[in-house]
């Protein structure tokens, strides 16, 4: 009697554990989206901001033009994804690529200063992740000040961080194990172009080598996307 | 690296503070005016590069890039120009360092921070330039980092990390308690580029490391005719914590700041009598205020963006001691709006370690909307909001009536107004804004509040 209840006293620890230690990875949808009071048509992406790190046995080592290639191109699928799968058109943003030599820094002060705001906001969306479906989350009607195009219904912003192990230390994975696998964990949070508001947050994320896992890539974004409906004709 | 310093070392100050008010300016100015004598730094010229060493090189000609790409470099020539000015002043003549190439900019981040690239790039934040008092103290800031550059640090310190193991940990104690904002936004730039370098960024480099940098910087500064006891000045300058951020951890292994005061001042014994008449110049407040103003006013920006309204407070406080005029008066307005319910101070109890530990957690929890509605409802914060709006409402009204009254001022007031839910005054008040302003940038989002208001008003 004894042994069995210690068994299933097991079971649970082993349980609780096991799910404790796994992110749940879901998309949270803001009411007026769900109710389709908003819709969400055409979008901005903002450049992505994505981390990869080389982790090797003497600590971690920067890949900033690994770093800067993958953000690139989570960029261009997020925008091919919402595009094919859920017919929503990606908008440029105006004056990104001007330099502060064209007179226009202003424009890229207000991109980076945005970018910020969101950084600002991203740990409290993460802390309470359903919150979103409440629609307690804005980045306030300052985002009017980005004079996007008159069409614009709202604006993606993406960060990510990735880990890439070198050969020494997936070794040491399989060998002493306690090593964490490679992985990319991206944020994506859809903002209103109008008010500011979060409409949507996911959190999509995939095993393997960040810098090559270019298919699993496009499959993590299709499922994180799954809840946004689909802009009909 | 130039980090402010979590300490608590009244007694050491207080004794420092002493001994340095009998060498005030006046007195300073009335010693001897003898020829200073300087050592210029000795650089490691048997410094032999490795693949190690060049990869870093490499990260951090990247970081450069990132940082000017993601619109963190404030592009104000004059602020520029100015700053370059002074750093090279402080390079000893004819030194030639293999694989550095100094340059100098300002980095749009309302912090004060400080930091070396190992390609001989300083970066100086807008945050510490906005804090500062004269040219001299940022003479000390860039002579410090300037040695880190000479002296190889940042290879020395990623050789040295590379052997302790140590860097992940840290990273994982930043993100503990890396604050949000700007400050996150260059911190996550550095981050990705290269590790160690956010680590030293935060962190400073070890002991002996940031010693050198504060005993060389020294030589340096008396070689350009710069007062080197500004050197301690700034270090209590950076001690100053306004928002309750400066937490310290584990990791922090700078030398306390009164240990750092005591070294100093030990080192530069009877140097600190020698003063010459250009150093008085550098001395001057006035001088260094007009050179950067446009600086201190972008900071304000920022800092009111990032929500650091009690550091924004004071900093346009002092902008408009300096020169009461329109703008400034409304970037001190712009401040007391944004302080709202806040008090304009943290009490003593908030500035301990574990209070500024819980304030960071319990940020994490609540937007700043929610924060402001919880301080609301407060007696202390009712009082705060009142005293000041009052302050704002007045301030806007005197940039308003001063000569040049700037147009943003009328946007300013509407905003306050509407906070006050006088929506008719308001939306008068974004009228007259856009009628003076006609192409702002903003003018999309205060046609859209004008309307709001006129249907609540409806």
């Amino acid at each position: 009697m004894r042994d069995r209840f210690g068994l299933k006293m097991f079971a649970l620890v082993v349980l609780v554990v096991v799910s404790g230690s796994h992110r749940i990875n879901a998309q949270f949808i803001h009411p007026k989206i769900k109710s389709k009071e908003t819709t969400i048509r055409t979008v901005v992406v903002m450049p992505a901001k994505v981390n990869v790190v080389r982790d090797s046995m003497k600590g971690p080592e920067g890949m900033a033009a690994e770093s800067d290639e993958l953000s690139v191109r989570v960029e261009k699928m997020v925008a091919e994804v919402l595009s094919k799968r859920k017919n929503v058109t990606t908008l440029p943003i105006p004056g990104a690529a001007a330099a502060p030599a064209d007179g226009d820094s202003q424009q890229k002060y207000n991109v980076a200063d945005f970018q910020t705001k969101f950084d600002e906001l991203l740990p409290k969306i993460m802390k309470k992740r359903s919150d979103v479906k409440k629609g307690r989350f804005s980045m306030g009607d300052e985002v009017l000040n980005l004079n996007l195009e008159k069409g614009a219904d709202a604006i993606v912003f993406i960060r990510g961080a990735g880990k890439k192990l070198t050969g020494g230390k997936t070794a040491m994975r399989w060998l002493v194990g306690g090593v964490v696998p490679a992985y990319l964990r991206l944020q994506i949070g859809i903002v209103d172009a109008r008010n500011g508001e979060v409409l949507l947050y996911t959190d999509p994320d995939l095993a393997g080598d960040p810098t090559t896992a270019i298919d699993r890539l496009r499959k993590a974004l299709e499922e994180g996307f799954k809840k946004l409906p689909e802009v009909k004709g | 690296m130039f980090p402010r310093k979590p300490t608590n070392l009244i007694v050491a100050a207080l004794c420092f503070c002493v001994v340095f008010t009998s060498l005030g300016p006046v007195t300073l100015a009335q010693k001897k005016t003898a020829p200073v004598e300087a050592t210029p730094p000795p650089v490691k010229e048997e410094f032999k590069f490795g693949q190690v060493d060049l990869e870093v090189l490499e990260q951090a000609d990247l970081l450069d890039v990132r940082l000017e790409r993601d619109g963190l470099v404030l592009a104000d020539e004059a602020a520029n120009a100015y700053l370059r000015r002074i750093g090279k002043s402080l390079i000893p003549r004819g030194l030639e360092l293999e694989r550095v190439s100094w340059r100098f900019h300002i980095l749009r981040d309302p912090q004060p921070n400080a930091f070396a690239l190992p390609n001989g790039s300083i970066y100086v934040t807008t945050g510490l330039m906005t804090l500062l008092d004269n040219e001299s103290e940022l003479a000390a800031v860039l002579a410090h980092e300037l040695t880190h550059a000479m002296r190889r640090h940042t290879y020395m310190h990623n050789r040295s990390n590379r052997k302790k193991f140590l860097t992940m940990n840290v990273m994982a104690a930043v993100g503990a308690y890396a604050p949000g904002g700007v400050v996150g936004a260059v911190i996550m730039v550095v981050t990705t580029v290269a590790p160690f370098i956010m680590v030293a960024t935060i962190y400073g480099y070890s002991r002996d490391l940031e010693r050198e940098a504060d005993l060389k910087g020294i030589d340096m500064m008396i070689s350009a005719e710069y007062p080197p006891e500004e050197m301690v000045s700034v270090m209590k300058l950076l001690d100053k914590d306004f928002e309750g951020e400066n937490i310290r951890l584990f990791y922090n292994d700078h030398p306390a700041l009164d240990e750092r005061i005591k070294y100093l001042s030990s080192y530069l014994g009877g140097r600190a009598d020698k003063v010459t008449p250009q150093m008085e110049l550098h001395r001057e407040r006035a001088a260094y205020f007009q050179n950067v103003e446009s600086v201190m006013r972008h900071d304000l920006q920022l800092s009111i963006n990032a929500g650091r309204a009690r550091s924004a407070v004071y900093l346009a406080q002092r902008l408009v001691d300096f020169h009461a005029d329109s703008e400034n008066l409304f970037w001190l307005a712009e401040s007391y709006r944004t302080l709202g319910p806040r008090s304009p101070q943290l009490t003593e109890k908030e500035l301990t370690n574990s209070a500024k530990k819980d304030a960071a957690k319990k940020s994490l929890k609540r937007t700043n909307e929610e924060e402001e509605r919880e301080l609301l409802a407060t007696p202390a914060g009712k009082e705060n909001w009142q005293r000041h709006q009052q302050m704002a409402e007045d301030l806007y009204r005197r940039a308003l009536s001063a000569e040049n009254p700037v147009p943003v001022a009328h946007r300013g007031l509407a905003m306050l107004y509407e906070k006050l839910e006088r929506g008719s005054d308001a939306a008068a008040e974004y009228e007259k804004y856009l009628e003076l302003s006609p192409t702002a940038s903003d003018r999309a989002r205060i046609q859209r509040r004008i309307e709001t208001l006129k249907e609540k008003v409806k």
